[in-house]
Parts: C-alpha cells; sequence; structure tokens
C-alpha cells in the first residue's frame, strides 16, 4: 500500500485511465518514450486529428488531456506550466495555441477533450491495432457516421406508422367509392 | 474478538446506513475504482447543503498535508470503494479516543507504548520522525533516536491499538519526503533527549527546518549521490561513481505528467473523501486544542510557581 503524494494538486481526467503506463518499444527508455509522446502530442495539438497505432494513441492521449488541463487550471502566467509546454510541445508556436485556442475552447468542457476512435486495419498491412486520435471541438466532419435509414430508429418507426395509416384510410376510401 | 466484531457492528449500524449501499450496488465489491456520491449517507437535504459547501471552501486545502492516511491508494487495482469507506470510519472511530497529533517528516514525536515485557507494561520511545508511509489503517511511521550510542528505530503502525498515546514534541519539517539518510550521517544529527517537553509554539504555518546534514564517509547503506538529496550538505564520492549517477538520473521524471497523475489523488476525489470526515475531524481538532492551551496554561502556572 502506498500513500498518494499530495504536494501537487491534479484535476480529474475525464476518461478511463489505464493503470500502468506502456513501455512504448525504443533504444532509450524511459526518456525515448518521452520523446517518441511528445511527437504524436505536437502532431494532435497541430492538426487535432490523427492516425496512428492504437498503443501510442492511448498513451499519447493521457498526456494530452492532462496537459490541457493544467493549462486549463494554472494559465499561462504559471511557471511551471509553461515550462511543461515548453518541454512538450516540440514546435514553440503551437503553445500559443494551446493557451490561446484551446484554453478558450475547452473552458466548459465536461467531457474529455480528446476523443479515440478504433479504425480499420488497412489490408494487407502490419496486425496492430490502428486508431484515430482527435481533440473535441475540431471543425473536421465527424468521425463518426451514423446511417439515418435504419429502421429501428424512432422516427422512422413513426414515419412507418404514419405511411401505413395513409395507406389504410386510402384502402378505406377506395372502398366506399367502389361501384358494383 | 467477538466484543471487537460486535462494537463494530453497533458503530457500523450506528454511524452509517451502509446497509443501503450494500443493498443497493452489488458492484461495489468489485476492485475497479469507485466514484459515486452515497446518497444513503446525505439523508437529509441540509447535510447535502453543507457536504456541497465543504467542497468549494478552501479549508478542505490543507487536509490533504495534514491527514495524508485518510486518501487511499493511488493505483486502481488496489481501489475498493467499500473497503475504504469502512476504513475511514475505522480511523475516525480511533481518532475520537485516542488524539493522534498533526506530524510531517522531521518532527518529533513521543510515543507511549503498551508493552508486556517493560517495566510497568508501557514503554515510551521519542524520535524523528524519518517516514511516513502507506494509507488507510495500515499507515505507519518510522522514529529514529540515539539510545546508548547506538541508533535506534522503531516502526509504528498509527492505527496500532496498543498505542496509548503520541505527543509531537516539535512540529516542523525538513526539506527531504524521507530521513532515511539520518542512518548514515553522524549520530549528533538523530540524538534526542528522551525528557523532552512539548515545544509551545502555536504558529499559522509549519515551520521548515533547512538544516543541511553531512554523511559519514563510505560505506553507506544505499547510494544517496543518486537520491538527489536537498538537506545533505555535500555527497563525496569517487569519480566512477558520479558518473553512474549521472548516468542514471532521470531530469525528465518532472514532467511526466501521467506519472505525477498515477501517483497521486485527483483533486475532486480528494474533496469528496474529505467532505466525508470533515465533520467529525474537525470536531475533534477543536477538542484536541482546547486540551493543548490546557496543558500550556498548566505547565506556564508550574513553572511560575518553580521560579517563586
Amino acid at each position: 500500500m502506498n500513500q498518494a503524494k499530495v504536494e501537487k494538486l491534479v484535476s480529474r481526467l475525464r476518461y478511463n485511465v489505464g493503470p500502468k503506463p506502456r513501455k512504448l518499444k525504443n533504444v532509450d527508455g524511459s526518456e525515448g518514450r518521452l520523446r517518441k509522446i511528445k511527437k504524436t502530442l505536437t502532431a494532435v495539438i497541430k492538426y487535432e486529428r490523427i492516425e496512428l497505432n492504437y498503443a501510442r494513441a492511448d498513451e499519447t492521449r493521457g498526456y494530452v488531456e492532462r496537459l490541457i488541463s493544467e493549462a486549463l487550471r494554472h494559465g499561462p502566467e504559471h511557471v511551471e506550466t509553461m515550462e511543461l509546454a515548453n518541454f512538450w510541445i516540440n514546435e514553440k508556436q503551437l503553445v500559443h495555441k494551446l493557451f490561446k485556442v484551446l484554453v478558450p475552447r475547452y473552458q466548459n468542457y465536461t467531457t474529455s477533450f480528446t476523443k479515440l476512435h478504433n479504425a480499420p486495419c488497412i489490408y494487407p498491412g502490419y496486425a496492430y491495432k490502428r486508431a484515430i486520435l482527435e481533440l473535441r471541438g475540431n471543425i473536421y466532419p465527424t468521425v463518426e457516421q451514423s446511417n439515418p435509414h435504419q429502421h429501428n430508429l424512432l422516427h422512422n418507426i413513426l414515419l412507418d406508422a404514419a405511411r401505413k395509416e395513409y395507406r389504410m384510410e386510402k384502402y378505406k376510401e377506395i372502398a366506399a367509392n367502389m361501384n358494383f | 474478538m467477538t466484543m471487537v466484531s460486535r462494537l463494530w457492528c453497533q458503530k457500523t449500524w450506528q454511524n452509517l446506513a451502509l446497509a443501503k449501499v450494500l443493498g443497493k450496488e452489488p458492484k461495489t465489491f468489485s476492485t475497479l475504482v469507485q466514484l459515486k456520491t452515497d446518497e444513503a449517507i446525505d439523508d437529509n437535504d441540509s447535510q447535502a447543503q453543507t457536504n456541497d459547501e465543504l467542497i468549494k471552501s478552501p479549508s478542505l486545502g490543507n487536509y490533504r498535508l495534514v491527514y495524508p492516511e485518510f486518501l487511499p491508494d493511488p493505483n486502481p487495482l488496489f481501489r475498493n470503494g467499500i473497503r475504504e469507506k469502512l476504513e475511514r470510519m475505522d480511523m475516525l472511530n480511533r481518532r475520537s479516543v485516542l488524539s493522534i497529533p498533526e506530524f510531517y517528516v522531521g518532527s518529533i514525536l513521543a510515543v507511549t507504548y503498551s508493552d508486556p515485557h517493560a517495566v510497568g507494561k508501557i514503554n515510551k520511545f521519542v524520535g524523528i520522525c524519518i517516514l511516513r508511509e502507506g494509507c488507510g489503517l495500515r499507515s505507519s511511521f518510522l522514529l529514529r533516536n540515539v539510545v546508548n550510542g547506538e541508533g535506534v528505530e522503531v516502526h509504528y503502525d498509527l492505527y496500532d491499538p496498543a498505542i496509548q498515546k503520541i505527543d509531537c514534541l516539535r512540529l516542523e519539517k525538513r526539506l527531504d519526503d524521507e530521513l532515511l539518510y539520518l542512518r548514515d550521517a553522524p549520530l549528533e544529527y538523530s540524538t534526542f533527549p528522551f525528557d523532552m517537553e512539548i515545544e509551545a509554539k502555536i504558529s499559522e504555518s509549519i515551520p521548515v527546518n533547512d538544516i543541511k546534514i553531512p554523511l559519514n564517509p563510505l560505506p553507506w547503506s544505499q547510494r544517496w549521490e543518486r537520491y538527489n538529496l536537498k538537506g545533505v550538505k555535500e555527497i563525496v564520492v569517487n569519480e566512477r561513481r558520479q558518473k553512474k549517477a549521472a548516468a542514471l538520473a532521470k531530469p525528465w521524471e518532472k514532467y511526466d505528467l501521467m506519472k505525477t497523475y498515477r501517483e497521486t489523488i485527483p483533486e475532486e476525489e480528494q474533496n469528496e473523501i474529505f467532505s466525508d470526515v470533515y465533520t467529525k475531524l474537525n470536531e475533534l481538532e477543536i477538542q484536541k486544542n482546547i486540551l493543548k492551551r490546557k496543558y500550556m496554561l498548566q505547565r506556564q502556572k508550574s513553572s511560575k510557581t518553580r521560579t517563586l
């Protein structure tokens, strides 16, 4: 049983955080792991939606969420937060984007700031699971495309019933107007 | 044993209508993290309201520093909401019987412990707290002192029923989270007189003792040059060990955002936990302060009579 460290206060992340960090494969150990995550994190903040291998996407997601929540919590005047942003974001113009675009965007969010979708493996390809990692509230069309013509959706059921009723009325009318 | 269980049962049923919780949410027995507000416990609206106010109030701010053992283990694999709640209740019950003072690593404590083999069946140990670890009922601390020229460390469980009294003789912090390097420091730095009295000082903030301690020459119990210690003067080791320490240093670890997240409990959850135990803890704190003031007054009077 460990005691929780209490010096730093953090906000709760709004997605299911795994109990253990993944060891992303590289020769430099934990330093190399952070370097890989830095690259992906910079790309996510830059492009707002990227497709990559699932493990790396899921691992990066936590860091993106934490960086945004720290920026929300302390703002750009806080020295340690600025240091964090400087460490994590490789392209420095994106530090401005973090504090001036993303922080106002996520001010009143009650959900997570990022979204992770499962993506298909393209045949023939590698066996690694693919994923799409995106920032919420981006300008692109949604990844999930729901089919509005499914028969069991409520509006379709109501329309079907209305059509049936109309048809029955028509039949009755035709039957009444028939002359033998 | 039966006595204990009966007592426990009584208190359980009296304090919290846990039966409702058990009936309502059988899934709370799973090992997953459970983050829910218990409706069964907030029976009336007024209490719920006060709880909301407490969450917002800044007085809960330093509770995490004063009562770190009330926070559960940050590892989600070891979490269990019901067990944590029961442990918190037991801790409060123990605290209502034994006054456990506020203390930190670096504070000097006196613990009176019932020992069947000691003269008078009571044993008192005074020492500096060099380690605080564990959470819940298993939280413990390590005291160090020098007895007959020999360093002695005693490991106490904070909620051990055999502890009769805990006094904080000097309330202060040191620069490091653990003072295990005192084992390799000259004995004078961990020597404290057994007849020390409680220091009369009531200040708002906890003083930080920024003493820098020199270490003994090698060999040491651990490779202290690798630990980035703030409370140690200068560490002298040979070049090979310096190189090794430099190679093993992890300066990027402080930027590892998820590592810090996985080692702590998020603020929202902390507020939930402390607003649960706030009323009881506050009551106990007031009682403790009254007792402390009484003790100080008595001591002042006795010292005056002595001088006369």
